[in-house]
C-alpha cells in the first residue's frame, strides 16, 4: 500500500499543474492576426477631418478640448495581406486615421471605437511632431504617454516636420510605407554630413532631462514626397523648439561634433573657380575647454582623412602633390566657414549650446560646470571660440591628369 | 515476500535442488531417474510427451540389447549431428569395439564410458531430474538414456536460427564498422570478443523471465569498471520477476531508475563499436537472447546525443556536428511552442516586417495559434507513424502525399498559415536528426506540454516549461550518474566532450563519474 502511495504521488503533482493551466485560461493572449501594428504617429494642431466632423455631428462626441489631432498610420491585417499576396499592391498598403482631442491615451482609446484591430504600439518607428505645435508644447508634454508606457519602444525615432506632420505620413507611391520610409532615411548618415544621428525617444528624454538645448531632425513634405532638411532647435529650458538650422548649418554642427560618417564638402578652385568635392572617409573632433579664471574659452580641431572623389579642374594634374595641397586648402576653407557659420547662428542668433561643448566643459572641468551651469547657454554666447580644420587627401581616385 | 521467494529462486538455478525438493508441490516432476528405463520414458513422456515436435527415438545400444533412448525437438537440434555422429558412435561402433565384454556389459554402462569412449562431440552433461532435463531437451539439447543407468546424458546439439550479419537499421553511419548486432546472443557476444583482444572482458550469465526463460549476459571489463556499478547492475537484474522478456526494452523498464521519467535512462544501440567503446569508458552492458538491441548503463543526456561518428571524424566536423545536433534538439522541443509564443502573445518581439507578412498569412486562418498548431504537429506525427507502418514501396509515395499535398493543401484552404508549415516541418526534421529514436521521440512528445504552455503563458510558460524540465532533469540519475553530468554537476575538464570533441590528443582520461578504477585512457 505504501509503495502505491508513494508512486502517485508525482502523478498527482504533474495532474494538478495540468488543472492550474486549464484553471488560468489564457492571460493575455492577443492574437498576432487580430490586431494592427501601428507603425507611425503624427501630432499636429488640432484640425479635425471630415469623417470626424461627420461622426461628431450624429453625436460621437465626448468632453475634450480640440487641441491636437493625432495622426496614426497603422497596417491592419486585410492591408497586410493584400500586399502580401503575389498579385502585388494595387492599393495604399497602410491606414491613416486621425483623432482630434487633448489626452494622447485617450485618442489612442477612440480608435478601439472604430476598428476591430486595436492599434499596438511595439512596432512603431517614428513619431512627426508638427512645427507649429512643437514651438507652442513642452517636448515632454507631448511625449508623455509615450515615454511613459511600456508598449513603445524608446528606440523609436521621434522627428520634427516644417509643415503638417500628418503629410509626412503620405505617400503617392504603391507598396510604399511612408514611416518606413522616414525610419529608413535616418540610416542614410553614412552618405551625407546633413543628417543627425538618430534621435530616439530615450535620447530625448535623457536631453530634456539634462536641461541641456538640443538639435532635432527636421523634414519636409510636399506631395507625398519627403526630405530631410536642417535640424529644429530645442531650447534647454522651455524645452520647445526656438528655431531652426538650415542644411549648410546642420553641416557644421556635425563637423563641430564630429559625427559625422561619411558626405561630401564641395569647394571651388581659385584659379579657374571650377568645382572639386572631397569625401569624407573619417572625421574626427576634439573640443577642448580653457578655463582661465573667469572666462572660459574652446579650442575646436577638426581632423578628416577623405578622397577627392570629383575634379572640375581639367587642367590640373591630380598625381601632382601641390595641386591636392591646393585641393586640400580650398576644402579646409568650406569646411571653416561651415563651421564659423553655424557657431555664429549658435552663439549670437540662438544662445543656445547643441554642439555639445558644455558637454566637454562638465567632464573635464565639472567644478567650473556646476557654476555655470545654469545659465549655460547664455555663458556659451559669450564664450570665445577658435577652430582649426585639417583635412588629408589620401586618395585621387582611378584617373590622373593627361600626359603632357 | 513473494519477491524475495523469487529472487533466491532465480538466483540459485541449478545449483540446489535441495531446495527444489523440499517444495512439496513440485515433488512428482522433479523425480530423479530409477534405473529403469521404461518407467523413466513414461514420466518424460508425460511431462513433454504430448508436444508434436519432441521425438523419442528407442534403439538398441550397439547389438548388446541394451535398450536406449534419445530424445530431441524437431527443428531446434541439429539433426545432421545426431544422425552423422551420436546415432552411428551408439549404434555401430559401440558394438564394433565391445562386443568381446557383451556379457558384462549391462548394468556397468556408466555415464563416465560414454562420456570418454563412445560419444565424440564437445558438449556432454549428466543430469538427475527429469525436469532439469525435459527444459533442457526443448531448448534444443537431445537426451540419452540408457536403461539401467540411474542418470541422463544431456548432449548439446543446440542450433539456433541465424540470420546474416547486417548494417543497423536503426544506427546507420557514413563511415564506420556496418555491423550490427543479431538476435543470437553468442553471435553477439562473439562480436564483443572479436573487436579486438579485449583485456579482462567479462561476461557475466544471468537467466530472466519466469515461464519463458532467457539468457542475459552482463558484459563489463573487469580492471576498469566501478565494482559498486557491476554490483547495482546485477543486484536490479535479480530482482527482474516477470513471465517473460520479449525484447530489451524489458529489461531496461524494469531496472531503470525514475520510471514516471520521459527520458530513457538506459541507452540501447545496435552497433557493437558503440558497446565496446562504452565498456571502455567503464560502462556495463547488457545483451539479452533474441534482440539485437543491446543495453548500456549508466547514460547521460549528452550520450544520447553523441553518434560514434563524432569519433571517427576528426575533431573539427565532429564538434561541428554534434553542436548542430545540440541545436536541433533544441529546435525539436521548442519551436512550435515559440511559434505560439510569438504569434498569440508577444507580436511585438518580431521584426516589424517580418510580423506584417505574418499577419498577411495569418490573417485568413480562423483559430488561434495554438489549434493551429496542434493540427499540423499531430498530423505530422500521424504521418510518420503510417510511414513506419506501410510497406516499403508504398512509403515513399505516402510521404509526398502527407507531407506536399496536406501541407500546401492546408495553407490554400486557409486552415494553417505557410509560416507554421515551414515550423512543423522544421520541428520534424530536426527531431530525426538526434541519433537516438529514444531521445527523439521523448522531444517530439514533450513539445506538446511546451506548445500547451506556451498557449497559457507566452514566453513566460515556455522558460516555466524549461525549468520544469531542467529541474527534473537535474534530479534525474541513471544507476548513481547524475544525468546532465557532466554539466550538473560541473565538472570542466570533462566538457571536452560534452558540447566540443577535443581532438583524441586532448582526451585522455576516462569520464570521471564513472568512478573508474584505471581511469588513464591514453598516455
Amino acid at each position: 500500500m505504501k509503495q502505491s502511495h508513494s508512486n502517485t504521488h508525482p502523478l498527482f503533482i504533474s495532474l494538478s499543474v495540468l488543472l492550474f493551466l486549464s484553471l488560468t485560461g489564457c492571460w493575455s493572449s492577443h492574437e498576432i492576426e487580430e490586431q494592427s501594428l501601428g507603425i507611425g504617429l503624427a501630432f499636429d494642431k488640432a484640425k479635425q477631418s471630415s469623417i470626424e466632423k461627420k461622426l461628431n455631428e450624429q453625436g460621437g462626441a465626448y468632453s475634450k478640448r480640440n487641441l491636437i489631432t493625432t495622426t496614426y498610420q497603422f497596417i491592419t491585417p486585410q492591408v497586410a495581406s493584400s500586399t502580401t499576396k503575389q498579385s502585388g499592391p494595387q492599393q495604399k498598403s497602410y491606414v491613416n486615421v486621425s483623432e482630434t482631442g487633448d489626452s494622447m491615451h485617450q485618442m489612442v482609446r477612440e480608435l478601439s471605437l472604430r476598428s476591430e484591430q486595436p492599434v499596438t504600439a511595439h512596432h512603431m518607428k517614428v513619431v512627426v511632431i508638427g512645427e507649429n505645435l512643437a514651438r507652442s508644447y513642452k517636448l515632454e508634454q507631448l511625449l508623455d504617454q509615450n515615454l511613459r508606457e511600456s508598449e513603445l519602444r524608446p528606440s523609436c525615432l521621434v522627428l520634427i516636420s516644417k509643415g503638417r506632420a500628418s503629410n509626412t505620413l503620405e505617400t503617392k507611391k504603391a507598396g510604399e510605407i511612408p514611416a518606413f520610409r522616414l525610419a529608413g532615411i535616418v540610416e542614410n548618415a553614412y552618405r551625407t554630413t546633413r543628417i543627425l544621428p538618430p534621435m530616439s525617444h530615450i535620447k530625448v528624454e535623457s536631453k530634456i532631462k539634462s536641461g541641456s538645448s538640443f538639435l532635432m531632425q527636421k523634414v519636409l513634405s510636399a506631395d507625398g514626397q519627403v526630405k530631410f532638411a536642417g535640424a529644429a532647435v530645442i531650447d534647454g529650458k522651455t524645452h520647445k523648439m526656438t528655431g531652426t538650422l538650415n542644411e549648410e548649418e546642420l553641416e557644421g554642427v556635425t563637423w563641430i561634433t564630429g559625427k559625422g560618417k561619411g558626405g561630401v564638402v564641395k569647394s571651388f578652385d581659385k584659379e579657374t573657380g571650377q568645382p572639386i568635392v572631397y569625401e569624407i572617409e573619417t572625421m574626427k573632433s576634439s573640443i577642448i575647454p580653457h578655463v582661465k579664471r573667469d572666462s572660459i574659452s574652446f579650442d575646436v580641431n577638426i581632423e578628416s582623412v577623405g578622397r577627392l572623389s570629383e575634379n572640375w579642374v581639367v587642367s590640373a594634374g591630380t598625381f601632382k602633390n601641390e595641386f591636392l595641397k591646393n585641393a586640400e586648402k580650398s576644402s579646409e576653407e568650406e569646411v571653416k566657414r561651415l563651421v564659423g557659420n553655424v557657431l555664429e547662428k549658435m552663439q549670437k542668433e540662438y544662445k543656445a549650446d547643441v554642439a555639445g561643448f558644455g558637454n566637454r566643459l562638465r567632464i573635464e572641468h565639472p567644478k567650473v560646470w556646476n557654476k555655470v551651469k545654469k545659465d549655460w547657454d547664455q555663458r556659451f554666447s559669450e564664450a570665445p571660440i577658435n577652430y582649426d580644420v585639417k583635412l588629408t587627401i589620401n586618395d585621387y581616385g582611378t584617373t590622373g591628369g593627361s600626359k603632357k | 515476500m513473494m519477491m524475495k521467494e523469487w529472487l533466491s529462486k532465480i538466483g540459485n538455478k541449478g545449483k540446489d535442488p535441495d531446495k527444489d525438493k523440499q517444495a512439496p508441490a513440485s515433488q512428482d516432476t522433479t523425480c530423479p531417474f530409477t534405473d529403469n528405463l521404461h518407467f523413466n520414458l513414461e514420466c518424460l513422456k508425460q511431462e513433454i510427451g504430448h508436444n508434436w515436435d519432441v521425438h523419442f527415438r528407442e534403439f538398441n545400444l550397439g547389438r548388446t540389447g541394451i535398450r536406449s533412448v534419445i530424445i530431441f525437438v524437431d527443428g531446434l537440434s541439429d539433426k545432421d549431428l545426431i544422425d552423422k555422429h551420436i546415432m552411428p558412435s551408439l549404434m555401430v561402433d559401440f558394438s564394433a569395439e565391445y562386443k568381446q565384454n557383451l556379457p558384462y556389459l549391462k548394468g556397468s554402462i556408466s555415464k563416465e564410458f560414454i562420456k570418454n569412449e563412445v560419444l565424440s562431440i564437445s558438449e556432454i552433461e549428466a543430469v538427475r531430474s527429469i525436469k532439469e532435463l525435459a527444459s533442457k531437451v526443448l531448448t534444443g539439447s537431445t537426451a540419452l538414456l540408457i536403461d539401467g543407468s540411474l542418470d541422463a546424458l544431456l548432449l548439446g546439439t543446440a542450433k539456433h536460427k541465424t540470420r546474416a550479419i547486417e548494417e543497423p537499421v536503426s544506427e546507420a553511419l557514413v563511415r564506420g564498422p556496418r555491423v550490427g548486432f543479431t538476435e543470437s546472443l553468442s553471435d553477439n557476444t562473439s562480436f564483443l570478443r572479436c573487436s579486438g583482444e579485449i583485456e579482462n572482458l567479462s561476461l557475466v550469465k544471468f537467466q530472466v523471465g519466469k515461464r519463458s526463460k532467457k539468457d542475459l549476459v552482463v558484459a563489463y571489463i573487469k580492471d576498469i569498471v566501478d565494482p559498486e556499478l557491476v554490483q547495482e547492475v546485477e543486484n536490479r537484474i535479480k530482482k527482474i520477476d516477470i513471465d517473460s522478456v520479449p525484447e530489451s526494452g524489458y529489461v531496461e523498464q524494469l531496472i531503470e531508475d525514475n520510471y514516471l521519467s520521459p527520458f530513457p535512462q538506459v541507452q540501447n544501440t545496435e552497433r557493437p563499436d558503440r558497446v565496446v567503446a562504452a565498456l571502455m569508458e567503464g560502462r556495463v552492458a547488457i545483451l539479452l537472447d533474441g534482440t539485437p538491441f543491446v543495453l548500456i548503463v549508466p547514460v547521460t543526456l549528452s550520450m544520447m546525443l553523441q553518434s560514434p561518428e563524432d569519433y571517427y571524424e576528426r575533431w573539427i566536423p565532429g564538434t561541428f556536428i554534434r553542436m548542430l545536433r545540440y541545436l536541433a534538439a533544441i529546435l525539436a522541443l521548442f519551436t512550435p511552442s515559440l511559434y505560439i509564443a510569438f504569434i498569440s502573445f508577444h507580436s511585438g518581439l518580431i521584426p516589424t516586417k517580418l510580423a506584417i507578412s505574418i499577419i498577411g498569412t495569418r490573417s485568413g486562418v480562423p483559430f488561434p495559434a495554438l489549434i493551429e498548431a496542434l493540427f499540423m504537429e499531430i498530423a505530422i506525427e500521424i504521418l510518420r507513424e503510417a510511414g513506419l507502418r506501410l510497406p516499403k514501396p508504398i512509403g515513399p509515395a505516402m510521404g509526398i502525399v502527407g507531407g506536399l499535398i496536406i501541407g500546401e493543401a492546408a495553407v490554400q484552404a486557409g486552415i494553417v498559415s505557410p509560416v507554421l508549415v515551414i515550423v512543423v516541418a522544421l520541428t520534424a526534421i530536426s527531431s530525426f536528426s538526434i541519433p537516438h529514436y529514444s531521445i527523439g521521440i521523448t522531444l517530439r512528445m514533450l513539445r506538446f506540454p511546451a506548445m500547451i504552455c506556451a498557449a497559457t503563458f507566452g514566453l513566460y510558460g515556455v522558460i516555466l516549461f524549461f525549468l520544469l524540465m531542467t529541474s527534473h532533469l537535474v534530479k534525474l540519475k541513471s544507476f548513481g550518474v547524475p544525468y546532465l553530468s557532466p554539466a550538473v554537476p560541473y565538472r570542466l575538464s570533462e566538457w571536452k566532450d560534452l558540447m566540443v570533441r577535443m581532438p583524441l590528443m586532448m582526451m585522455k582520461r576516462r569520464p570521471k563519474m564513472l568512478h573508474t578504477k584505471n581511469p588513464i585512457r591514453k598516455g
